[in-house]
């Protein structure tokens, strides 16, 4: 799993050096900004089934289309399955805050998505509208401090960004 | 490689939850200047480490350098010493990352196998790496006193951390008593 640790770590095992000043200065950089993406990771965790459901909603609401029949979210397991793929996009947000970068989402998001959904007929259009909405749903004092929505808010761009 | 982030991660995935216990992770957050200290003070002294380690275990066993022992031509020294960086480099790794997947996966996986087919001791290989764990708890420490370095005592600054960064003293040891476990 790539972060910065293990970015630096590997880096110095191939050229077969301890770590030196300039590896320690790069983790630390890394550590300055956890604070923030701890407590982004914290709230998301605590309000992950609200946020997904919420995000669901606002894309069903201006893609109403998807309800007919023969479309996306026709029945009851069609819809449970498409706020599951919200919510798996959030978990995967969850993850990055954590490890303080994209690898999760890469590595188990993004890689092969638009194979996947192409496979499937799934429009991409419906996931960057909830995820569009979770961005602009994020309110700095209230939801969480300045600094982790800046953190979250990057990570929801990211994976709007891989979408389309 | 897992770092202790990633590490949450992919046992939060197995269960595909959110990684929602933070404690620990803010721990290494909260005390990750002290880790930069420690790895820095093994970096620093690695040279110094080593060599020590390595003669230590040869004064304890004076065999090992004699005609037939496994440190006597230059070659075979220079080996252990090698390999003795080597051990150490991959525990500082571990610290650094706040765990031990890299050691496991890049240092002592097939390690005893290799150590046994070379006909490496590997009671002489703990003794050097029960040294370097008491020389990376000593560093770490950096609590010098007269009864050890008597009249070379030599204090460097004044306190930083009151509790003389026990955790960190804890978790570095723990990596090379993994190494020893490995070994023996």
């Amino acid at each position: 799993m790539k972060s910065v640790v293990t970015t630096v770590i590997a880096a110095a095992d191939a050229a077969g050096r301890f770590p030196s000043t300039s590896d320690l200065e790069s983790v630390q950089g890394s550590i300055q900004r956890a604070a923030a993406r701890m407590e982004a990771a914290e709230k998301l965790a605590a309000n992950i089934d609200n946020v997904s459901k919420e995000a669901y909603d606002a894309c069903i609401k201006k893609y109403g289309y998807l309800n007919n029949s023969g479309e996306a979210n026709e029945t009851q397991v069609k819809k449970d399955k498409c706020l599951r793929d919200i919510k798996h996009y959030m978990r995967l947000i969850n993850y990055c805050l954590v490890v303080g970068g994209t690898g999760p989402l890469d590595e188990w998001g993004i890689a092969g998505g638009r194979e996947v959904y192409r496979a499937l007929d799934l429009p991409t259009a419906p996931y960057v509208e909830a995820l569009r909405f979770a961005r602009t749903r994020g309110c700095a004092p209230r939801d969480m401090s300045a600094q982790a929505l800046v953190e979250y808010n990057a990570l929801l761009d990211y994976t709007i960004n891989s979408l389309s | 490689m897992l770092d202790a982030f990633s590490k949450a991660v992919v046992s939060a995935d197995a269960s595909t939850s959110c990684v929602s216990d933070l404690s620990g992770l803010k721990a290494y957050v909260a005390s990750g200047n002290r880790r930069l200290d420690a790895v820095n003070a093994i970096a620093s002294n690695a040279c110094c480490m080593v060599s020590d380690a390595v003669a230590g275990m040869i004064c304890e066993n004076q065999g090992l350098i004699q005609a037939g022992g496994n440190c006597y031509p230059n070659r075979r020294m220079a080996a252990c010493l090698r390999d003795a960086e080597i051990v150490l480099r991959y525990v500082t790794y571990a610290l650094l990352a706040g765990d031990a997947s890299v050691l496991d996966d890049r240092c002592l996986n097939g390690l005893k196998e290799t150590y046994a087919a070379l006909g490496v001791p590997t009671t002489s290989t703990v003794r050097a790496v029960q040294i370097m764990k008491a020389q990376a708890a000593a560093h770490i420490k950096d609590q010098p006193s007269e009864s050890f370095a008597g009249a070379k005592l030599r204090k460097m600054g004044t306190i930083v951390t009151e509790d003389r960064c026990a955790s960190l003293v804890a978790e570095a040891s723990s990596y090379f008593d993994r190494v020893i476990a490995a070994l023996s």
